[in-house]
């Protein structure tokens, strides 16, 4: 990330939430219709790419915080800037919005005139020095009272979203929104990006640690975590589907053809999956469901042939 | 890999460049009252504003340490709180009664074109770019500046409410967020409903105009309020047929430029003071941002980092309308 004046203001710690759910509407949007639902500035236009996937991204808007951060061992630190949140629509079925800051190692002793922050967007500056484990760990615990709370941003964009005339708040299947909260500390120059931790917690939270170099900006890292939290949200989704044992023939519909992993996320932190794939297998599992479904469908199929010739013959006698 | 090979324009974003000169010179702001008091208020001004357009340019000079800086002049109409006059007859006064004192405007532009230009809802667009102050203990939940049609520099005087036990609290004052020791809390009022439209406020227009003569605007990625040339018909009869933004003298030093000066009466202070509160509290296209401090900083003028404090001021006491020898 850097600043106005060229100067890289060095984020060491880059933390985000994004929260993911079904767009409640009765048909999937298309990419025009995408950019309108997405579009939180006039100024700046909704990126919408239609390959692989139908993807569309809003401009990022900026929340400014003066607060203290969450921290696992109490420590009480200050913190001041500005917030980045956006939201994501993929296949025009899934949404996504999510918020997120870089701190960097250390802060002003006192807080500055604002316009010092506006020209570094997405950076959360200590006052004094950053406790970067703590602070990483209490952004994944999540924060207390008033304490930074990106969670509050991105449900707050999430509902703002939700609210668009465009939507007529029905869901073709029954699913829940999850969660996913993720921090990325700076790792050493001389290695490569990677995916420390993917944990399932319960009431549909995820939490993600990440190691990155210095080069890949706070923004890709929320663009993977998006990513992430997409796919494990249709998974957990179909998933719920099969098991209840309900009708699948939603999911084959809406979702069974979004599952397109890595394919809007940095070339540099798309290595990053190979880990989920190799344990626990992410894209196996998926298959799995798929070929479970299709099994499902084909006998459904098979037998209501069955049942129609059946019927067939008894008139004809 | 694939993203080299394979793109979609919708999908990709760029941020055009604009070209700067080193000093946007504000020569003037013209509003009915001071058309209404005659030509010669305009020439009282403009004898007053050529003392101070002089300083500027020898400031300028002095700083960039160059014999001939790039400054580019400007002159402001209001078009949009009240109509007066027409292009026809105004702007050829304007001119004449500058070029009296010796001065040469370069750009003219229509006040309403900070509103909407070309179709395109700048001031619109420049709200949705406001990011309020924090005041202390905001941890994100704050109900944004479009809702509430104000922006403050601090904390508002809260609502006085009663306790439970019906007992009145007592009245508690505003704070500056960024006070030393004392607090001077300003509330400024960006817009208000006409007839179901919106009006949008003197200093919020204003702050629009500095941000455009900034170099700092773009819609979708391109400038807005880009000057149009003039080549010498007559003005038009009705200034909705006016550009927002006129060239008139085609040897002119580009429109916007990496720093402003503003010459206008005593009595728009406390405007001005508003529109650095908004400047304040707007984050720019970070990308034109970045373009105006690359460019500056390789000139070895490197811009101040915080967008307001580009903009500089001198207020000068009004001419007196008795000594005109108009009595009013």
């Amino acid at each position: 990330m850097a600043t106005a004046l060229g100067r890289p203001a060095r984020p060491v710690l880059a933390c985000g939430e994004v929260r993911t759910c079904l767009l409640p509407s009765s048909h999937a949007l298309d990419g025009r219709a995408a950019a309108q639902l997405l579009r939180l500035r006039a100024d700046e236009p909704v990126l919408v790419s239609e390959r692989p996937i139908m993807y569309a991204l809003s401009p990022e808007v900026l929340t400014g915080v003066d607060c203290r951060l969450p921290t696992s061992n109490g420590a009480d630190i200050r913190a001041v800037g500005t917030v980045i949140a956006r939201a994501a629509l993929t296949g025009g079925r899934v949404l996504q919005a999510g918020a997120y800051f870089g701190a960097p190692a250390t802060g002003p002793e006192t807080r500055r005139p604002w316009g010092h922050y506006l020209v570094r967007p997405g950076l959360v500056e200590p006052v004094g020095k950053l406790p970067e484990q703590a602070t990483a760990e209490g952004v994944l615990r999540g924060p207390g009272r008033g304490e930074l709370d990106l969670g509050m941003i991105s449900e707050g964009l999430l509902s703002r979203l939700m609210r668009h005339p465009l939507l007529d708040r029905t869901v073709p299947l029954k699913s829940r929104r999850t969660d996913l909260r993720w921090v990325a500390r700076r790792g050493p120059a001389d290695e490569g990006p990677s995916l420390e931790r993917f944990a399932l917690g319960e009431d549909g939270l995820r939490t993600v640690e990440l190691r990155l170099p210095e080069a890949v900006p706070a923004a890709a890292a929320a663009g993977l975590c998006e990513d992430l939290a997409l796919h494990d949200w249709l998974l957990t989704t179909v998933v719920h589907l099969v098991t209840r044992g309900g009708l699948a023939l939603p999911a084959v519909d809406h979702l069974l053809h979004l599952w397109m992993p890595r394919s809007h996320v940095e070339p540099v932190l798309s290595p990053l999956w190979d880990v989920l794939e190799h344990s626990p297998g992410f894209s196996r599992q998926w298959q799995n469901l798929v070929q479970r479904i299709r099994d499902q469908l084909a006998v459904q199929t098979v037998r209501l042939l069955q049942h129609r010739s059946d019927t067939t013959s008894a008139s004809a006698k | 890999m694939s993203e080299a090979v394979f793109r979609e324009a919708t999908a990709e974003f760029r941020t055009q460049s604009v070209p700067l000169s080193h000093l946007s010179l504000e020569l003037g702001h013209l509003y009915m009252e001071d058309f209404e008091a005659g030509p010669q208020r305009l020439r009282e001004h403009f004898a007053e504003v050529r003392v101070w357009a002089d300083a500027a340019r020898a400031s300028v000079a002095r700083r960039t340490g160059l014999k001939r800086p790039r400054i580019s002049t400007c002159f402001l109409i209001d078009d949009y709180f009240t109509r007066f006059s027409t292009p026809a007859e105004l702007i050829p006064l304007v001119l004449k009664e500058a070029e009296r004192a010796g001065l040469v405007i370069d750009y003219l532009a229509r006040e309403s074109g900070c509103a909407v230009a070309d179709r395109i809802e700048i001031a619109e667009s420049v709200l949705h770019r406001l990011v309020e102050s924090p005041p202390p203990g905001s941890h994100g939940g704050r109900p944004t500046v479009g809702q509430t049609g104000w922006l403050a520099n601090g904390q508002r005087t809260p609502l006085t409410k009663r306790a439970a036990l019906g007992e009145v609290t007592g009245w508690q004052p505003p704070q500056e967020t960024a006070a030393r020791n004392h607090s001077v809390f300003m509330d400024v009022e960006l817009w208000s409903e006409q007839d179901g439209r919106r009006l949008w406020s003197c200093p919020f227009l204003a702050a629009v105009w500095q941000l455009a003569r900034l170099g700092l605007l773009r819609h979708l990625g391109e400038p807005v309020l880009v000057p149009r040339p003039w080549n010498g018909e007559d003005f038009p009869q009705d200034w909705d047929r006016l550009p927002p933004l006129l060239q008139l003298n085609p040897q002119a030093a580009a429109f916007s430029a990496y720093r402003t000066c503003t010459l206008m009466p005593n009595r728009f202070l406390a405007v001005e003071d508003a529109v650095r509160l908004i400047l304040d509290q707007t984050q720019v296209t970070p990308v034109a941002l970045q373009q105006v401090a690359e460019r500056s900083a390789r000139e070895g003028l490197a811009v101040p980092e915080a967008v307001a404090q580009r903009a500089t001021y001198v207020f000068y006491e009004e001419p007196v309308d008795g000594r005109l020898g108009k009595g009013t």
